[in-house]
């Protein structure tokens, strides 16, 4: 993530509803231009903006040890200037535009996300053109980001406990598939990149053969595809990153790694092998992963949060994915309650759904749950913009975005419980907890003042 | 029960071009004092209802910050005709959602909001069981004890979360416990809570002449308002919560210094007094902040980020609550660059006030914040009743969101450099720092002449 300010997150922000919506796949026009970049477009003039999202399919999975972080890194030295604008020039003449932007990377994709007035549309292809095709290297542009990504990391991993647990918790899941490094990088890889790495990973992730674009909102299509062939066809294809040939070997055993921090409550995190994003089982596991953490009703909300007090909270989280991935349940243990207690009560709720049949009013609670945020998803441009992108890359179409409701619909009680069986298993798990460290209690009575 | 008055239908002006217009509306007082507003927004087929209920964290007892939130809480935990079971079985069948949970920002906020989001199709069902919640919840005494000690353990985990702590810790240290917006609810105010305080707080606050309804989205609005008006139309009129009219607040020159042993950066806030809601002065301050530290390239993150790689992000937050609010600067880094952010952050300040902006700049800032208003505000139903919410709240007209292009069209480089002045100085700032003391406690010492240091394991947020 490039930064994080509070505007993104009302921009972001899936709470809302826009007009004309429901959109059939023939809203969306699709073209590829001839260096193979596939540009997807749905027209929305509810507001006179446009959100416009760069996927580029390249991640940390396409890293290895010693350049670990370098997709992320990279995600920031793209706002460092290019030829024909200088560095902070793509930043300045956004905003001036009234438009603004950010970026995200992921094991798999590096993705940019530009929102912009309509007026902005050439101006945002000019520079977006410029900075794909001819970056600019500045070494103390280097430096000066890698203490801007140091301190991301910091932020994110280092000062926070769920930061920390969750990147040991991958390492630990994956021993050899690149989903075993973080994201952001280790430390020590941070500190030490070379320019060498840099152009090298420019030129095999940022070539137009690997990247889909998506625009949604008040720009029209003739508009839209006839800037990209001016500013964005001539930009050269380029050999795309090679493939990713490590496959995760089956886990035989259930893993288990502590972190011991100081912390008001323990954390800890359970994950399960899971397939990628594009296998049929992607939509069992969706309805599984509803009916246990969707809602005060849910399973494990209502026997751990409410009726035994176990948690402060649980949450289900599994992200897309090129590759086989995790699915990770998150649980924040109350005060004076063992996380052991806890992970009890999570395993036999976890076993239960494999073992006994689901009744048909809770399969339809959970559909329709998943039918609502769905829709919840759809009411921005933005929310568009990208789950469009996120079809076409890991769903591989973007017309299953427009099937999703016939997709929840097809799914059967025996399919929620053949999933939770064949991944909830014991060996198939990694758990991480985060154990708060034992410190003195500070000494009773008012704060300590010192007067100068 | 009808409507006392007929509908003011509100219309859309044509829209002119670069100019931006609230959908229309309509806006309607029931005989208790209920008000309804109802704006139809074809599209996803969902439906928003938002109820809020004036007072919101304002109306807080001093010993018992949280009481207004913990009641919005357990609304849902039992009904006089649904358990909590029930009622959320019946929630979630739906794939409805319900939130009363008070969020960032409810420490300034001067109403209780309460918002529910159905399938369109639910539409009488959904708000069966919002007006169920609001006006009928029993506060059965199991659930009050189980939600005030799970409050109690959300305000303890806070602590592991430095970003949110400090946060909390810059409201209780700047406002001071004099001000409603200076006690954030902790562990020890959220234990003194009893069920009967909640009771009599709900029988006070949740009454016809101080709740407002708000419905958007795709729905009819000739079919739903009797509907609405015979759900609502039954409350006791009640008495209109008194906001208060000013709050004594803190302010000053010291530095709390939050002791974080293990934290390898220092997280820091520099705030000083700003505007109200209503302050003629709000778009001019909320350009010249865009420059300052609202976007990317504003003075603070250029400085700070893109020049120095000190950090992630700084920025300069403009609150701009009921009561006057902050205008605070925070950031973070490294625990040994943390005089030199602070200097640098203060340096910024400094310019900003001696040499103030540009016309070029002023030109900029006032296309970024035209560009970005649409989807931050007009985009989706909900961000339009947060609108029309405002209007209620602050007694404000549809001339805030039709006449807004205008307006800041309007804000010359004079005006904007007299809100610099005004706004931004240099003097009788208020620190918080929470990070590893004992390698910054030293540089802590420098910025204010008086320094309170607390150790983040220390119960509590408000200084006792």
């Amino acid at each position: 993530m490039r930064f994080l300010i509070v505007l993104i997150i009302l921009i972001m922000g899936l709470t809302g509803l826009t007009a004309p919506l429901l959109a059939q796949p023939a809203d969306v026009q699709t073209v590829t231009l001839v260096n193979g970049m596939k540009i997807l477009i749905q027209e929305d003039h509810n507001i006179p903006n446009v959100a416009m999202y760069f996927f580029f399919r390249i991640g940390s999975r396409n890293e290895h040890p010693g350049t670990t972080g370098l997709s992320h890194f990279f995600e920031h030295m793209m706002f460092n200037g290019a030829k024909k604008y200088g560095p902070k020039q793509f930043d300045v003449e956004m905003e001036k535009s009234g438009g603004n932007n950010n970026a995200y990377t992921t094991e798999d994709t590096t993705v940019y996300t530009d929102w912009f007035p309509r007026s902005a549309l050439e101006l945002m292809m000019d520079m977006e053109a410029d900075r794909i095709r001819d970056l600019s290297f500045d070494p103390k542009m280097v430096e000066s980001e890698r203490g801007v990504v140091y301190s991301e990391r910091r932020l994110s991993v280092d000062n926070s406990n769920f930061g920390v647990l969750f990147e040991q918790l991958g390492a630990a899941a994956f021993i050899a598939h690149p989903y075993h490094w973080p994201v952001i990088g280790w430390p020590s890889d941070i500190e030490s990149w070379t320019m060498d790495d840099l152009k090298a990973h420019f030129r095999m992730g940022y070539a137009p053969n690997n990247c889909v674009m998506v625009v949604v909102g008040d720009a029209p299509a003739a508009d839209v595809i006839g800037l990209a062939r001016k500013y964005l066809e001539p930009i050269p294809r380029q050999e795309p990153p090679p493939p990713v040939r490590t496959k995760e070997p089956a886990q035989l055993g259930e893993r288990r790694v502590v972190v011991r921090k100081p912390a008001q409550l323990p954390i800890e995190m359970v994950a399960y092998h899971v397939p990628e994003t594009k296998d049929p089982d992607d939509a069992p596991l969706d309805v599984m992963e509803t009916l246990l953490v969707h809602g005060q009703s849910s399973r494990l909300y209502n026997r751990l949060v409410d009726k035994e007090q176990l948690v402060l909270s649980v949450n289900a989280f599994r992200q897309p994915a090129l590759d086989p991935g995790l699915l990770i349940f998150t649980l924040q243990p109350r005060s004076g309650i063992e996380p052991a207690r806890a992970e009890k009560a999570l395993f036999e709720e976890l076993q239960r759904i494999g073992n006994e049949p689901l009744s048909p009013q809770e399969l339809r609670k959970a559909k329709n749950q998943l039918l609502a945020d769905h829709y919840r998803e759809l009411k921005t441009i933005a929310g568009r913009a990208n789950l469009l992108g996120v079809y076409e890359v890991y769903y591989g179409d973007y017309k299953k975005l427009f099937s999703v409701e016939a997709t929840i619909e097809a799914v059967t009680a025996a399919d929620v419980q053949r999933v939770a069986h064949q991944y909830l298993q014991e060996n198939n798990r990694t758990v991480a907890t985060l154990i708060p460290e034992a410190k003195p209690e500070p000494p009773a009575g008012p704060a300590k003042e010192n007067r100068q | 029960m009808t409507a006392r008055l007929g509908l003011a239908l509100i219309l859309a002006c044509a829209c002119l071009p670069g100019q931006v217009k609230l959908p229309p509306y309509t806006r309607q007082v029931l005989p208790n004092g209920v008000v309804v507003d109802l704006m139809s927004r074809p599209g996803v087929p969902l439906v928003g209802i938002r109820i809020l209920v004036k007072g919101g964290a304002e109306s807080d007892p001093a010993d018992r910050a949280g009481l207004a939130g913990v009641t919005a809480q357990l609304l849902r935990k039992g009904t006089s005709k649904r358990s909590a079971d029930q009622f959320s079985e019946e929630l979630d069948s739906l794939g409805g959602t319900f939130q009363a949970e008070q969020g960032f920002g409810s420490q300034i906020s001067p109403v209780t909001p309460v918002s529910g989001e159905f399938l369109k199709k639910d539409f009488d069902r959904g708000l069966d069981l919002m007006a169920d919640a609001v006006l009928r919840p029993a506060f059965p005494e199991a659930e009050v004890s189980k939600l005030l000690s799970q409050r109690v353990d959300a305000a303890k985990a806070l602590k592991d979360n430095p970003q949110g702590a400090i946060s909390a810790y810059f409201q209780a240290f700047f406002f001071g416990p004099g001000h409603p917006y200076g006690r954030p609810p902790d562990e020890i105010t959220l234990a003194r809570i009893s069920r009967q305080d909640i009771v009599d707080y709900h029988q006070r606050m949740y009454c016809g002449r101080n709740m407002i309804v708000i419905v958007s989205g795709d729905f009819d609005p000739a079919v739903a308002a009797p509907k609405i008006a015979e759900a609502f139309g039954g409350v006791a009129p009640g008495k209109a919560y008194e906001w208060a009219l000013q709050a004594p607040f803190r302010g000053g020159s010291d530095l709390l210094l939050i002791d974080k042993p293990d934290a390898t950066q220092t997280y820091f806030y520099i705030g000083q007094p700003g505007i109200d809601r209503k302050n003629p002065d709000r778009v001019t301050l909320l350009l010249v902040n865009t420059l300052f530290g609202g976007r990317f390239t504003s003075m603070l993150n250029e400085e700070l980020r893109v020049n120095s790689g000190l950090t992630y992000g700084a920025n300069c937050q403009v609150q701009e609550p009921r009561l006057a609010g902050s205008i605070v600067i925070t950031t973070f880094t490294k625990t040994e660059t943390t005089a030199k952010a602070i200097d640098m952050a203060l340096e910024t300040l400094r310019r900003l006030g001696e040499k103030g902006i540009t016309a070029e700049q002023l030109t900029s800032a006032k296309a970024y914040f035209k560009g970005t208003y649409p989807p931050a505000r007009l985009q989706t139903a909900d961000q339009l009743a947060a609108i029309l919410g405002e209007f209620e709240i602050y007694g404000l007209g549809r001339d805030e969101v039709d006449d807004l292009f205008s307006r800041i069209d309007a804000v010359s480089l004079e005006q904007a450099n007299a809100a610099a002045r005004k706004y931004y100085k240099s003097e009788n700032l208020t620190f918080v720092l929470l990070g590893n003391a004992a390698k910054i406690r030293e540089a802590a010492a420098k910025y204010a002449p008086k320094v309170v240091e607390v150790s983040i394991t220390k119960p509590g947020i408000a200084l006792q």
